[in-house]
């Protein structure tokens, strides 16, 4: 579980690239190959990460970039962040 | 440079050497200077950079180093190759055998010259397909080789048999390698192989050249796709593969590379890659008999 005040960062170590328009993108962690897809909110979040948001920045960030946000957009949010987080692509503090 | 004449060319480059050759193509590239060392010391080690695993093609485990702006590969069956990606120049092993010495420089050493170059090195084999490449690759599971030589049988050109040099800059294009074929013992006993002339035999291998009249030179071709080799038990299936799975297995397919920005580079050309040319699994039943029809169903196809 990610608290909301957790700063977040990628990790160094992870690059990620677009794929083509509507296919997301996927992340590489580049020591241990680790490989994550992403979709295009993803790929915004990836974006959003840049700048070093905490957990809750991130999601109120996200609120304003994606039309219609869902309600339970916060969860969708916690649980990429667990996904990329188990591949060592972020950093937690 | 050394003065020697050029040999001939693999993956672009004109090789110059006073060493024998034996899987250069005609035509003329960027020179490449390869000379044995002038003395027996063994090459210092350096830092180490990679280790590469053990594989069916490559039994054995290589290591890379790094010093003074040099690299220096450690290969078990054959010795020290110095590579100079700056002056494009290689040492090879002046007391190794010299077709196994010749077959390991175009693995390692070519793959840190291909690097330095900007191209992509992929472990797949090539064919050329109606004035195109096709790479056929099959990531974690086997037969490229095999396909590879019926291809070649058939009457195509083989542009790579392992290594296969990808180029992005004016649209991907392939850059052929060495013109050889090493296949399993077993497989050259149950498959009659055109178009070569044996060379040797190790105990796993028979190592083979191509022709020259098959060989032609090392001009680039334009990628038309790429195939992913899968298993079917059940007769031939083609099928588009999806971009992220494709990135992954093309990244795979690039293997263990010294940098971050070697694997960065070769990330984002997979990428680029997927995004601009077909990527096709091949599902095809995975028997000698076979061969003939799943060339000529890839030729129908891709």
């Amino acid at each position: 579980m990610i608290a909301p005040e957790s700063k977040l960062s990628r990790n160094e170590k992870a690059v990620a690239r677009r794929l083509d328009e509507g296919e997301g993108g996927v992340i590489l962690h580049l020591e241990s190959g680790a490989y994550h897809g992403v979709n295009e909110v993803g790929l915004v979040i990836w974006e959003l990460l840049e700048g070093k948001p905490t957990h809750r920045e991130l999601v109120d960030a996200l609120r304003e970039r994606i039309d219609d946000p869902p309600a339970h957009l916060e969860d969708d949010v916690s649980e990429f962040l667990t996904q990329v987080r188990e591949r060592d692509l972020i950093v937690v503090e | 440079m050394g003065g020697e004449q050029s040999l001939g060319t693999c993956f672009g480059f004109g090789v110059r050497s006073a060493l024998p050759f034996q899987f250069l193509r005609r035509g003329v590239g960027e020179e490449l200077e390869i000379s044995a060392p002038s003395s027996e010391e063994e090459a210092p080690e350096g830092d180490l950079l990679v280790k590469w695993r053990p594989t069916p093609e490559r039994p054995f485990e290589v290591r890379l180093f790094h010093s003074e702006g040099r690299y220096r590969v450690s290969i078990p069956d054959s010795g020290w190759y110095e590579v100079n990606v700056e002056t494009r120049s290689v040492t090879v092993p002046g007391d190794a055998d010299g077709v196994r010495r010749e077959e390991r420089l175009w693995s390692v050493p070519a793959t840190l010259l291909l690097l330095a170059r900007g191209d992509l090195p992929l472990h797949a084999a090539a064919v050329e397909v109606d004035g195109q490449a096709v790479v056929l690759a099959a990531p974690g599971t086997f037969g490229k080789t095999t396909l590879a030589a019926a291809f070649l049988s058939a009457g195509y050109r083989l542009l790579s048999e392992d290594l296969t040099c990808v180029r992005m800059q004016d649209g991907p294009e392939v850059i052929p390698g060495p013109a050889m074929l090493r296949v399993r013992r077993d497989v050259a006993e149950r498959i009659e192989i055109g178009n070569v002339h044996r060379l040797a035999e190790s105990e796993h291998r028979v190592h083979f050249a191509v022709d020259a009249a098959l060989r032609g030179d090392c001009a680039p071709l334009p990628l038309r796709a790429i195939v992913l080799l899968r298993i079917a038990d059940d007769g031939y299936r083609i099928e588009a593969a999806s971009s992220a799975a494709a990135v992954r297995d093309l990244w795979n397919l690039a293997g263990t590379l010294p940098t971050d920005r070697d694997r960065t580079h070769s990330f984002t050309a997979a990428t680029e890659l997927v995004r601009s040319v077909s990527v096709w699994n091949l599902h095809r039943p995975l028997r000698y008999a076979e061969l003939p029809n799943t060339v000529e169903f890839l030729v129908e196809h891709v």
